[in-house]
């Protein structure tokens, strides 16, 4: 699929839960195939509304979405996709470690030996590999945020969404995720309200608000603009306090 | 709350060791021959068979005492009442306590036979983590949606446990349930119930909302759209689970024959 000039296109999408204003109006977004994007803004915005209509869990009322230039359509699995849920429990369904990683791909139909092969390079990439025989309810939150990734990414999707991922974590475990995500090949979509996350990991940044798309800009221009992101209920992150007081005397 | 299914599984025992789907095979013969006895003098050989199996297992007593504490309760009903209740042939007689012999007999047969299958299912579940018995029974043809709903059960117990447990500790510190409370604070049984439902109902919904999640999750890693054979679900036993039946059938077939003979003798 690396002929594709676009990894996901959203095409004026909208969407409403029933009996309640719509969550999301008239979205338009292009990630190319690499980008590193994050999405930025307050609860109830719409991120991960938009999460779960681009790996094709929601439908949308209107609208299009197309991954790897191939429409998305509702309920259809497309392992070209993979996300890695806010709360890792969610995402953790089987007695140990290594049967969690190796759970996709079973229902991918990989032979017993290429499902111990990849679940062996998820479990190294993340650096979960000492966790294998683990039942995953007796580990802490950044290694069952670990084990997650480990999950998805060993089904070797070409478009990874991470919907708040950084949440609940310590500071070292924080760390570590950063630092993974930092050499990650893959094309991701990230939901934060960590901007000094956003900052650290992700070369595009998205402004969403009351479910429309504010801005689209590199996260230090982004982030820096006081003005933009105190308009819709953002600080600017601490360490671009510097640059966005200097950029404000220019 | 502590959930402790599989706290003996890890021990090193020849029942340890038996493949788990050889292991219901073997021990559910020996059960269904325990539940075929009717004679009386079979009761020792079949609560010798089921205490060496027990004691092969190295499964610590308490086990097995503390798994009889609620089903020992009907076994006190039974041997109080059976005897004395049952039956025409009297043993003995004080006042309006008589002693029966068939009473007797039946209670004889009925805890026997309850307590060497008991013993055997506590082996059972005792010797084999929880994950690798529900594996076994599908790959002796449990469905498969029995199965991945008993493993999620089991996985999100823990869970369920422990977001219980937070709800009451939270509970607790803003001071529900205190023994002593102001003289100003009323007991109010209705509001306590009220208060109980209403942590009930939470945790239903909490449990609910994450089943939907659950079920999210898992359809994004194909859950439901499996694409290929993947991995076989048949039991590859070695010589040493196959002996492991093959014992176990000769004891059963052993105890079915005898009750056959004495049977015929009668």
């Amino acid at each position: 699929m690396a002929c594709c000039n676009s990894a996901l296109t959203v095409s004026n999408l909208c969407f409403g839960y029933p009996d309640q204003p719509d969550v999301l109006q008239s979205v338009n977004l292009e990630v190319k195939p690499g980008d590193r994007l994050g999405i930025i803004g307050n609860n109830g915005c719409g991120k991960t509304t938009l999460f779960l209509l681009l790996s094709g869990i929601l439908t949308p009322d209107v609208g299009h979405i197309e991954l790897m230039g191939q429409p998305v359509v509702p309920g259809q699995f497309r392992p070209e996709v993979g996300m890695v849920f806010q709360n890792p429990d969610d995402q953790l369904i089987s007695a140990s470690v290594w049967e969690d990683v190796a759970f996709g791909l079973e229902n991918l139909g990989f032979t017993p030996e290429q499902i111990d092969r990849r679940v062996a390079e998820a479990l190294t990439l993340t650096g979960t590999q000492d966790l294998a025989q683990r039942p995953p309810h007796h580990l802490s939150g950044g290694e069952k945020r670990m084990v997650a990734i480990a999950g998805v990414i060993a089904m070797r999707p070409q478009v990874v969404i991470y919907d708040e991922p950084s949440a609940n974590l310590d500071l070292r475990a924080r760390r570590r995720l950063i630092c993974f995500l930092q050499q990650a090949p893959d094309t991701m979509v990230i939901a934060s309200h960590d901007l000094e996350f956003v900052l650290e990991v992700c070369d595009r940044t998205v402004l969403m608000n009351d479910g429309t798309l504010i801005a689209d800009a590199p996260p230090r221009d982004l982030l820096s603009n006081t003005a933009l992101m105190q308009a819709h209920g953002l600080e600017v992150p601490y360490s671009l306090r510097t640059v966005s007081t200097s950029q404000s005397a220019l | 709350m502590k959930l402790a299914l599989d706290e003996h599984a890890g021990l090193d025992s020849p029942l340890h060791r038996w493949a788990a789907p050889y292991k219901i095979v073997g021990l559910g013969l020996l059960m269904l021959a325990f539940a075929s006895i009717r004679d009386l003098r079979l009761l020792l050989p079949m609560l010798s068979i089921a205490g060496l199996v027990y004691i092969a297992s190295r499964l610590p007593a308490r086990v097995l005492l503390t798994r009889l504490r609620y089903p020992g309760l009907f076994l006190v009903s039974v041997i109080v009442a059976l005897p004395l209740l049952s039956g025409e042939t009297v043993l003995w007689q004080w006042g309006w306590l008589t002693l029966r012999q068939e009473g007797v007999q039946a209670m004889g047969l009925i805890v026997g036979r309850f307590l060497s299958i008991l013993t055997l299912s506590v082996v059972l579940l005792g010797t084999t983590p929880f994950v690798t018995l529900v594996r076994a029974f599908r790959s002796l043809g449990l469905p498969a949606i029995l199965a991945d709903m008993l493993l999620l059960t089991y996985r999100y117990l823990f869970d369920l446990a422990d977001t219980l447990a937070q709800m009451q500790q939270a509970m607790r510190l803003r001071g529900f349930g205190r023994r002593q409370r102001p003289a100003r604070v009323k007991f109010s049984l209705w509001r306590t119930l009220n208060r109980l439902a209403a942590l009930a109902g939470t945790l239903l919904v909490r449990s609910y909302e994450q089943s939907e999640r659950v079920y999210k999750a898992m359809q994004l890693r194909g859950y439901g759209a499996r694409l290929g054979k993947g991995r076989s679900d048949r039991p590859q036993g070695t010589a040493f689970d196959w002996w492991g039946v093959v014992i176990a059938l000769i004891s059963a077939l052993s105890l079915v024959i005898a009750e056959a003979l004495l049977n015929w003798q009668r």
